[in-house]
């Protein structure tokens, strides 16, 4: 016992001092951060105010185009707001763990009765609470975003909720903007004089006058009087052509009016039309396996569905990198013949067990150190998505799911561990190793690839022959955990998955045995099978 | 210790690998605090009896006896060993390369360290104890390996070529070393295929040749194996002691001094006859030599002339 520990100690020291190790720890936090902040990073600062000329040729459509960009800025402005609100008001919606339920109707209601009591300075606004403030920016309908005056009433009752610690609102800069032809040419010209005078603007060669700045031009809109006919064209101009919000949007709007107007044609109302295409036959779902009364399927248990996969992923991850440094330090043990003077200390199957142990230590740690920093990444960074934060964690953190996946990480880590040291100990380089990883590498991406799809039928047929195969039970049964499989299977599929982990150890510490000492070519399959059978040690 | 077994006793130890004979019925045994040579050409089952005797491999028959243990690894604390093909773990430092192996050898962890210096410092590598093995030279890698492999002061040394790739000087450390140990009442089994530091350092030997047993004995036992020869100088002294019963061959001598002659007697022949003879004869002798023969020359006649490559190296 002494020994292995001993040897499981170096081993472990050994790895943890390289800068790998380290690297390895400290890359993957890097990358959740910046997983988190690019986008928003980029956003903030990537997308800087458009610009668009719009030349509308018919009666109204252009005032249709404009109504919805200006929707589009304030749904932008809308969305700050709430994030806004969010964080102002984090810490009152902490304190109150409880969830609630927020009634939209009732809600909207509530807001209309402040609008109306903010022109009235005598009546008292009734305060909405924190979760409601943050939810109302979803329930908002368009009409009053796009009422000048409500939507400004809307800001400033919103913003007067918040706590007088809160920081200052400060408005985004606008999405799309538009601004007027240069000089020189006039929207009387013909669409193709326009066109000419606008591209060296629209290539940036150019820069355009707005107020008093000097502004690039991301856009030119050209409405035909006949954009609702069949053969109507929208002419959009601009050298980003793989930013469709603007074009998607202003599209959306026509097509919505050459639809209402085609209603009007036809003699059928078209707030019937809307009421029936809103019409939606729903479903509540049930889960056969939870208790009485609780049997409702919401969004965690949809969470919970899907949060095994990333327990895969990481197991998948954990087993294949540390299993590889097994192989790796084997052979380097085996290539300077230290192995020998270990062999008259230790018995192979001390100096095997000990190496495997040292090693999951090691990928131990980094799996710790990984987990650790995601939870306090996600806590730290806990802004308005919170509650799906808070959902995620509750749903990952649970018996069955933790338990399940410190139960597979020990037996499948096991299981390859010992594959690769017995590779590693018939190999004396890892060009030789490679021969022998090839046939593992794609025995591994298999449970890679029924990651996704298992989820969606975790007791078939397919995942469930899959679990009873040992190189993919922790991965598969890992992937189906949420789903509470039957216990025969979890039982079963466990202790045919322990017997192969012995099995594999078995013939691994027989190969290690005869390999370590071998030094020249790695052995064929008959050789290796041949030392298997006792009759070469 | 049970004085009556010696720390290595095999008895008709084989090992086969299919039908190739590694090694062939082979017994011997080592008495307590010699120093023994384990002598024989390339391929002749060296490696392979010492990984035996270390249990690192199974005999495919025979039995053999460690410190009076059945199995090495029941007395691993008490046996130092040093393989043939010497690595170090690159990323350690000297200091705790040397306190893993002893620790592995039962030796606690602070002790163990404390010997590691001391041991770099007496041999003349004290400034090196923090250097990360990757950074020490050919020779003083194999310094600390052999370090290693005695710092848990152990009863029984088995060293596996400690000479091979090292430079005259410290080639004399490492007898330095081998010394150290015996004086200290150990006994030391080390393999060669350099006959001089056997000859030098050893008081047994044991030679194998082909997986077989070729001899067992000590070095005078050995060279007593070949006759003893005469190297004479005089005038006529040559064609006249050619005639002698017990002289068997005569030929120029072998050291290549001029007029010297070399005359093999038949074993058990005393070489003051020779003398004798000259007296008698009148022939006045500038030099008369009794010259034993040398371990070399008995290797070579032992293991024949297959061996001869191996034995020059």
């Amino acid at each position: 016992m002494m020994q292995i520990y001993r040897i499981a100690h170096r081993e472990y020291m050994e790895n943890v001092k390289t800068k790998g190790f380290w690297i390895g720890i400290l890359l993957f936090p890097i990358l959740i951060w910046m997983m988190i902040e690019l986008p928003k990073f980029l956003e903030e600062r990537g997308i800087p105010t458009r610009h668009l000329v719009i030349v509308d040729r018919s009666e109204s459509l252009g005032e249709i185009a404009r109504q919805r960009i200006t929707l589009l800025n304030r749904q932008k402005t809308l969305g700050e707001l709430q994030q806004h609100m969010a964080k102002a008001t984090e810490e009152q919606r902490q304190e109150k763990m409880e969830e609630i339920n927020i009634d939209p109707d009732q809600l909207l209601d509530q807001l209309e009765q402040g609008l109306e009591q903010l022109g009235n300075p005598d009546l008292e606004i009734q305060p909405f609470k924190p979760d409601q403030l943050v939810k109302i920016g979803d329930l908002l309908p368009e009409q009053m975003l796009l009422n000048d005056l409500q939507w400004n009433n809307i800001k400033k009752l919103l913003l007067s909720q918040l706590p007088d610690d809160a920081a200052e609102f400060i408005e985004p800069p606008l999405r799309f903007k538009e601004v007027s032809l240069p000089e020189g040419i006039s929207l009387t010209d013909g669409n193709q004089q326009i066109e000419d005078a606008l591209r060296p603007y629209l290539r940036s060669e150019m820069m355009l006058k707005s107020g008093d700045e000097e502004v690039e031009l991301f856009g030119l809109l050209i409405i035909p009087e006949d954009a609702l006919e069949p053969e109507g064209r929208v002419r959009f101009w601009s050298s980003n052509l793989a930013d469709t919000d603007l074009i998607d949007a202003v599209l959306a709007s026509l097509s919505e009016e050459a639809r209402q107007q085609e209603y009007d044609r036809r003699g059928i109302e078209s707030k019937a039309v809307a009421e029936v295409a809103s019409m939606k036959v729903r479903s509540i779902k049930f889960n056969p396996n939870k208790s009485e009364g609780d049997e409702k399927v919401g969004i965690r248990d949809k969470i919970r569905q899907y949060a095994p996969i990333g327990f895969v992923y990481m197991l998948w991850v954990a087993i294949f990198t540390i299993a590889q440094m097994l192989l790796n330090n084997t052979i380097e043990e085996k290539s300077n013949r230290l192995i020998e003077v270990l062999l008259s200390s230790v018995t192979t199957t001390e100096l095997l067990l000990g190496k495997v142990f040292g090693v999951a230590a090691v990928g131990v740690t980094m799996q710790c150190a990984w987990i650790g920093s995601l939870i306090g990444i996600l806590r730290y960074k806990a802004g308005p998505s919170a509650t799906w934060i808070a959902d995620l964690i509750a749903a990952v953190i649970t018996p069955e799911l933790l338990g399940g996946f410190v139960f597979y990480f020990i037996a499948g880590y096991f299981f390859y561990a010992f594959l690769f040291a017995g590779i590693g100990s018939i190999c004396n380089t890892i060009k030789e190793a490679q021969n022998f990883m090839s046939p593992l590498m794609l025995l591994m991406m298999v449970p890679l690839g029924t990651m996704t799809f298992i989820p969606n039928d975790p007791n078939g047929a397919i995942a469930t022959t899959l679990s009873w195969i040992p190189p993919w039970t922790p991965f598969v049964m890992m992937n189906r955990m949420a789903a509470s499989p039957p216990a025969s299977e979890i039982y079963g599929t466990a202790i045919m998955l322990l017997i192969s982990v012995v099995v594999v150890f078995w013939l691994s510490a027989k190969i290690f045995r005869i390999g370590v000492l071998r030094s020249g070519q790695p052995p064929k399959l008959l050789e290796l099978f041949r030392w298997l059978r006792g009759s070469h040690s | 210790m049970n004085m009556a077994t010696s720390p290595i006793e095999l008895n008709h130890v084989t090992k086969t690998y299919g039908d190739f004979k590694a090694v062939d019925d082979i017994s011997f045994s080592v008495p307590e605090g010699t120093i023994c040579g384990f002598l024989g050409p390339n391929g002749a089952g060296k490696t392979t009896s010492i990984r035996m005797m270390l249990d690192i491999l199974r005999p495919s028959s025979g039995t053999i006896s460690i410190l009076g243990a059945r199995r090495a690894l029941d007395v691993r604390s008490r046996i130092g060993y040093l393989p043939e093909e010497k690595g170090l773990y690159k990323k350690m430092t000297a200091t705790a390369m040397i306190a893993y192996f002893a620790t592995l050898k039962g030796v606690a962890g602070g002790e163990a360290k404390r010997i590691a210096s001391e041991l770099l410092e007496k041999y003349g590598l004290g400034s090196f104890q923090n250097h990360k093995c990757e950074a020490l030279s050919k020779g003083m890698g194999q310094k600390v390996q052999v370090l290693a492999s005695i710092a848990h002061d152990p009863d029984l040394v088995i060293l596996d070529e400690p000479f091979s790739g090292l430079d005259p000087v410290n080639q004399g450390v490492m007898e330095e070393v081998i010394q150290d140990i015996r004086s200290r009442g150990k006994t030391i089994l080390f393999s060669t295929h350099v006959m001089s530091h056997a000859e030098r350092i050893c008081e047994r030997v044991v030679i194998m040749a082909a997986g077989r047993l070729a001899f067992d004995g000590t070095v005078d036992e050995a060279k007593s194996l070949l006759p003893r020869r005469v190297r004479v100088k005089g005038k006529g002294a040559g064609a006249a002691l050619e005639q002698l019963k017990d002289v068997t061959h005569s030929s120029p001598s072998s050291d290549g001094r001029e007029g010297v002659v070399e005359f093999q007697l038949r074993e058990g022949a005393d070489p003051q006859q020779l003398l004798k003879c000259a007296f008698d004869q009148n022939i006045s002798l500038e030099v008369f030599e009794v010259v034993d023969p040398n371990l070399h020359e008995v290797f070579v006649h032992l293991v024949g002339e297959e061996a001869r490559e191996a034995a020059y190296r």
